[in-house]
This record gives structure tokens, C-alpha cells and sequence, in this order.
């Protein structure tokens, strides 16, 4: 596999270069990188879970899940809420697009859509940042 | 070049296929809502007191409860189909990889079969605990 390979994919002159992008294009491109990094995670998710199955199971569950509750992993779990719902809302504006609602204003539901994940995520953010700064920001 | 390649793909992926990535799609939408008041919203915390902490026996009692295991079994098979659908499309946009598309269709659903079992086993544990 040669860097000269991917040309067409990543080159100045082709339709990923960042400036040659149109809005549909960056939704699609972020779809995909989000897809991937989900199912890189429920792979993580499923190892996790097994521990219960290894050894001293019941102390070995406990043990990893007191662990994943430090603020580092609560905020790693909001990236996670981020990648979630960007791929849940993006998603289901593909979904209506496939339907043929809404596809001649395609970039105005793009931003519609940004509208309400970016509301949610702020709420995902209420939810849980009391675990990531326990002791408050001062 | 690239433009062949996208026709390519919306060929080699299938209509079924297109249909069930969008029905899994909004299926797990639901699913997940359902996973994440489960399993951080109620009733957590009540063994431990005040730290927010998913314990095993919390887990346990909860998946005594058929609707439990089958609300995770459902979301687990979704989910499989999903990604693993969803990293064949992926791949099949590579013209490297569409020209194997068979042994790619096999690997992806062995893969799926093969992490459906895992995933059903390792919830053993906490279903035979007694709660």
C-alpha cells in the first residue's frame, strides 16, 4: 500500500481535500469517522462487560467499574455522548432524506440537525459533569 | 475515478442491506435511550448509597427480569448488524477491498455471528447470579 494509492482520495485535487468539501460532504465524511470509532467501542464495551466472566467474576466487575467512574473515563464517556449523538441525529437526517422529506433544503436540515445535537449535548454535559469535576470548578 | 467508485458501491451493497441499516438505525436510536436510563438513571446508586456506581449486583438484579435480557440480547444484535454493516460499506468504497467482496461479506458475518455469541454468554454471569 502506497501513499501515491490514496491519491484520489486525499490529494489537493480531489473531493476530500478540506476545500473542496460542501457541507453534505463534511456530514458524510464525519458519519463515517464516528461509525468507526462506535464500533471500535462496543467491541471495548463487550471486553468490559467479560470481565465479569474472568476469575474472582463479581470483584472483577466491581473493581473495573469503580475504575471507568474517575473523572478521566466520565469525561471520555462524554466524548463517547458526543460521537453518539452526532452519528444518532446525522443519521436520522439520512433516514429522512432516503424518505425524500426535506432533500431540497439539505443543508438547512444539516444545520437543523447540528441545532438539536448540539442541544442534546449540552444536556448529556449536565447530566454528567458533576462526575468529571466532583469537587466543582472553581 | 471516484465517481465510478461510488456507483460500484450502491450496487455491491444491496438493497436489504440498505433497508436494515436504516431500520437498525432508528431501532437503536430507541434501544439506546432505553440502555442509558437503565443503566444510569434508575436506580443506581441504591446499593452504594451516593457514588454513582454500576455494581454487579445491581446489574444482576436487573437481568433476573426476562425483559432485561431480552431488552440487551435485541440491542447487542442490532448493533452487531449495524457497525459491522455499516464498516462493510466503508470498506466497499475502497475499490481494494470491493474486489473482494465475498470473502469480506464472510468475514464480516462470521465476525457478527462469532461476537453475538460472546456478547450472550458474558451476560451468564449476572443472569445466574440469583440477583
Amino acid at each position: 500500500m502506497k501513499i501515491s494509492d490514496f491519491k484520489w482520495l486525499f490529494g489537493r485535487n480531489s473531493e476530500f481535500w478540506p476545500t473542496n468539501m460542501k457541507t453534505g460532504m463534511w456530514a458524510w465524511v464525519g458519519h463515517r469517522l464516528t461509525g468507526i470509532a462506535l464500533v471500535v467501542y462496543v467491541f471495548l464495551h463487550l471486553s468490559f462487560i467479560s470481565t465479569a466472566s474472568l476469575g474472582d467474576g463479581e470483584a472483577s466487575f466491581d473493581d473495573l467499574m469503580a475504575t471507568t467512574s474517575q473523572p478521566l473515563f466520565v469525561l471520555m464517556d462524554f466524548v463517547l455522548v458526543i460521537v453518539v449523538i452526532y452519528h444518532a441525529v446525522n443519521g436520522l437526517r439520512v433516514v429522512l432524506f432516503d424518505m425524500g422529506v426535506g432533500i431540497k433544503r439539505q443543508k438547512l436540515v444539516f444545520w437543523i440537525a447540528m441545532a438539536v445535537a448540539a442541544v442534546l449535548v449540552i444536556g448529556g454535559m449536565l447530566a454528567i459533569w458533576h462526575l468529571v469535576f466532583p469537587e466543582g470548578v472553581a | 475515478m471516484a465517481e465510478q467508485k461510488r456507483i460500484a458501491t450502491s450496487k455491491v451493497a444491496g438493497t436489504w442491506a440498505w433497508f436494515f441499516q436504516r431500520f437498525s438505525a432508528v431501532a437503536l436510536i430507541v434501544l439506546l435511550g432505553i440502555h442509558i436510563y437503565i443503566s444510569h438513571f434508575s436506580g443506581v446508586g441504591e446499593e452504594t448509597g451516593e457514588e454513582p456506581l454500576i455494581t454487579f449486583g445491581e446489574v444482576s438484579v436487573r437481568l433476573d427480569q426476562l425483559a432485561y435480557i431480552v431488552v440487551d440480547y435485541l440491542m447487542l444484535a442490532m448493533v452487531l448488524f449495524h457497525g459491522l454493516n455499516g464498516t462493510r460499506t466503508v470498506l466497499f468504497d475502497f475499490e481494494r477491498f470491493a474486489k473482494h467482496q465475498k470473502a469480506i461479506d464472510i468475514t464480516l458475518f462470521v465476525v457478527g455471528v462469532a461476537t453475538m455469541i460472546w456478547g450472550v454468554v458474558i451476560l451468564f454471569p449476572f443472569i445466574t447470579s440469583g440477583g
